[in-house]
């Protein structure tokens, strides 16, 4: 059960290993990111397949509310899971984008970020919550400087203090919570919310944990930073920001929303900010003229669209939320690894279809993610909107409808730019041909795209899968038995820890 | 000290609102700072006055005037003590939050010798004229100009004459 703590555990130690490692045996230090990583996928899958989920398991054997624990439902086990995964198939193998040898300290930056975004997905802890996710900061900003140009040290700065920022309101948050309730434990909290939090001193947390986290999740009034970063930085960091560091955010503003502010208001506010992000980001991916700065916007429509969709009360809300983060989560990556070789304008990519088999594959490779992305029939895509249409009609507020509204435009807007860049890609060719480039820079979208068309093919029981989830996410009363309850496991396990 | 602070407010104010209101508007200095200033130097101030707003709701938020410290001295008195979760938790805050400035701080000198410059406005416009360039799209001249051939240029027409940035990287 233990194990539980060795996803965060292992990648730190090996984070602060690879610089001494570095100097006495350099192939060794490039060798123990990847193997870590997939050390902590097995025993991640393996607490998924063999423990009874969802498990909650005391650190260093203090019990909650007075300890800190880990909380591992299916949904946080998936993610911590997915950490690992998407940390592999974005990890800097080798090359970097200006084709010199990578430097080694990004390889600990990666491992800094898989240690604390697992941590992120696993705490039952607010405070806990906080250290992580500035871990995950920190790390990130990193890697976002470490392209070594000045533009990118600008680009980290400007998102550096919007996320100083956001950690601030998010911290007077943890605060207010505290001063209402005393105590900070997730299970405790959902016990103790309906009598102290449900007043407008928690409307206050919520909002300001809302911002805070959301500077993460490229929530509405704070993603200044998305388009400047996604256009800097190396296209794997991007997409690990927009595939996997969005999502994990947005998990951390659901577990609060849903465990410690079930109110009216607190919904309502988190879809008015969803909505705003839906307009905002799909009209200015809409005007944008060049690759990277069309995803970043269509990225923050994309993450506005899963913040609409968990804001819906029930498990129907969550199953539609689930559905489109995890559908993000593996098609942006897909559209921004493409951009290693599309980076720039627009304009200058028509007709690169014909430059050569690789390019021809790669049109095609984002012809399958775009109409995925817009929602069209046999790809996951339309799957998941489908839920987030149904679950939003069968709300019967005017909020949600508005929010219905708002997301079919969102959805014509997407298509029209995707598919108008679909149709340049394969149009008359202009200007030289700078095709080329081998069909092996094309593995790791590739396999994303192959992901895409698995799920499309096995729908069913995916779905069935994620709604099994959504109800145990749900489920707050199994959250608290779970955590303040313990078994004879977590008993054996105190009497171990003594 | 604090005996006289409690004097001084026991004339119907209460000391913990005054604080709780300081806390707040350290917040909103910290943070009007971060948003209105130019230098670079002085939006990392901005962010270590906003973080000690943020650090002193945290330990309001636990705090007793009637108690001690959380000290266990071995002595059998009852006395209420201070909640000692939130002081723990500030320490940590405290020392994040100077990681973080550090980080930043860090990142200043790097653009400074860069460029040469700390002004934050200039700053943006070199980085926004950077990412077009890089991009090889045409330069945009403000918020309210025109953008010209929006979205992508007719057909026939060559587009590299209409970027100034040039090839760009291929």
């Amino acid at each position: 059960m233990n194990a539980i703590a060795l996803p965060v555990a292992l990648p730190l130690l090996a984070a602060f290993l690879i610089p001494s490692l570095n100097r006495s045996v350099p192939p060794l230090a490039r060798m123990i990111g990847p193997a870590t990583l997939l050390a902590c996928l097995y025993i991640v899958l393996d607490l998924a397949l063999s423990a009874e989920v969802p498990v909650s398991v005391a650190m260093g054997g203090f019990l909650p509310p007075l300890g800190i624990n880990f909380y591992g439902d299916q949904v946080a086990l998936m993610f911590a899971a997915l950490v690992a995964a998407a940390c592999l198939l974005l990890w800097p193998w080798g090359v970097g984008q200006d084709g010199q040898e990578q430097d080694i300290r990004i390889h600990s930056l990666y491992l800094l970020l898989a240690a604390s975004a697992s941590g992120l997905a696993l705490s039952g802890d607010l405070f806990n919550i906080y250290v992580f996710y500035e871990l995950v900061s920190v790390a990130s900003f990193g890697l976002v400087a470490a392209r070594n140009t000045g533009a990118c040290f600008i680009a980290s700065f400007r998102y550096l203090t919007l996320s100083a920022l956001g950690t601030v309101l998010a911290l007077s948050g943890i605060a207010l919570v505290y001063s209402q309730t005393g105590t900070l434990n997730l299970a405790q909290l959902s016990l103790l919310a309906p009598d102290t939090l449900n007043n407008p001193m928690g409307l206050a947390a919520f909002a300001l944990i809302l911002i805070g986290v959301g500077v993460k999740a490229e929530l509405f009034p704070v993603n200044a930073w998305v388009p400047e970063v996604y256009a800097t930085t190396t296209v794997r960091v991007t997409a690990l920001l927009a595939g996997l560091v969005s999502k994990i955010a947005v998990l951390v503003i659901v577990r609060a929303l849903v465990l410690v502010f079930p109110g009216e208001e607190a919904r309502a506010l988190m879809m008015v900010l969803g909505m705003l992000g839906v307009f905002a980001g799909e009209f200015s991916a809409w005007r944008a003229t060049d690759f990277n700065r069309m995803l970043a916007y269509s990225s923050i429509g994309q993450l506005g669209m899963v913040l609409v969709a968990f804001s819906i009360p029930g498990d129907a809300g969550l199953l539609a939320g689930l559905a489109l983060a995890l559908h993000h989560l593996i098609v942006k990556p897909g559209l921004f690894l493409l951009a290693d070789q599309w980076a720039g304008a627009l304009s200058r990519l028509q007709g690169r279809a014909w430059g050569g088999t690789s390019q021809m594959f790669a049109a095609l490779l984002f012809v399958l993610f775009a109409l995925s992305l817009v929602g069209v029939p046999p790809l996951p895509g339309f799957w998941a909107k489908l839920q987030l249409v149904l679950a939003l009609v069968a709300q019967q507020s005017a909020l949600s409808h508005l929010a219905l509204a708002v997301i079919l435009l969102a959805t014509v807007v997407e298509a029209n730019y995707l598919f108008r860049f679909s149709v340049s890609l394969f149009g008359s060719q202009q200007g030289s041909s700078q095709g080329g480039g081998s069909l092996l820079k094309l593995a790791d979208s590739a396999l994303l795209g192959l992901v895409l068309i698995a799920a499309a093919i096995f729908i069913t029981p995916l779905a069935d899968g994620l709604q099994t989830m959504a109800t145990e996410m749900a489920d707050v009363a199994l959250y608290t038995n779970t955590v303040l309850e313990p078994n004879d496991m977590a008993a054996g396990e105190v009497g171990a820890g003594q | 000290m604090m005996d006289q602070l409690s004097t001084l407010f026991s004339a119907g104010i209460d000391l913990k609102a005054v604080l709780l209101l300081a806390a707040v508007g350290l917040i909103a200095i910290g943070a009007a700072g971060m948003v209105l200033s130019r230098d670079l130097f002085r939006i990392v101030l901005a962010l270590a006055i906003a973080e000690a707003g943020a650090n002193l709701m945290l330990v309001i938020a636990g705090y007793r005037f009637d108690a001690v410290a959380p000290i266990l001295t071995g002595s059998t008195t009852d006395q209420l003590m201070v909640d000692p979760v939130p002081q723990a938790m500030v320490l940590t805050a405290i020392v994040i939050g100077v990681g973080i400035q550090a980080f930043a701080l860090s990142v200043v000198v790097r653009i400074k010798q860069t460029y040469g410059t700390l002004d934050m406005r200039e700053l943006r416009l070199l980085m926004t004229a950077e990412i077009d360039t890089e991009a090889a799209v045409p330069a945009q001249a403000g918020q309210d100009a025109p953008l010209g051939d929006r979205p992508i240029p007719a057909p026939g027409m060559n587009p590299m004459t209409s970027t100034r940035g040039g090839e760009g990287k291929p």
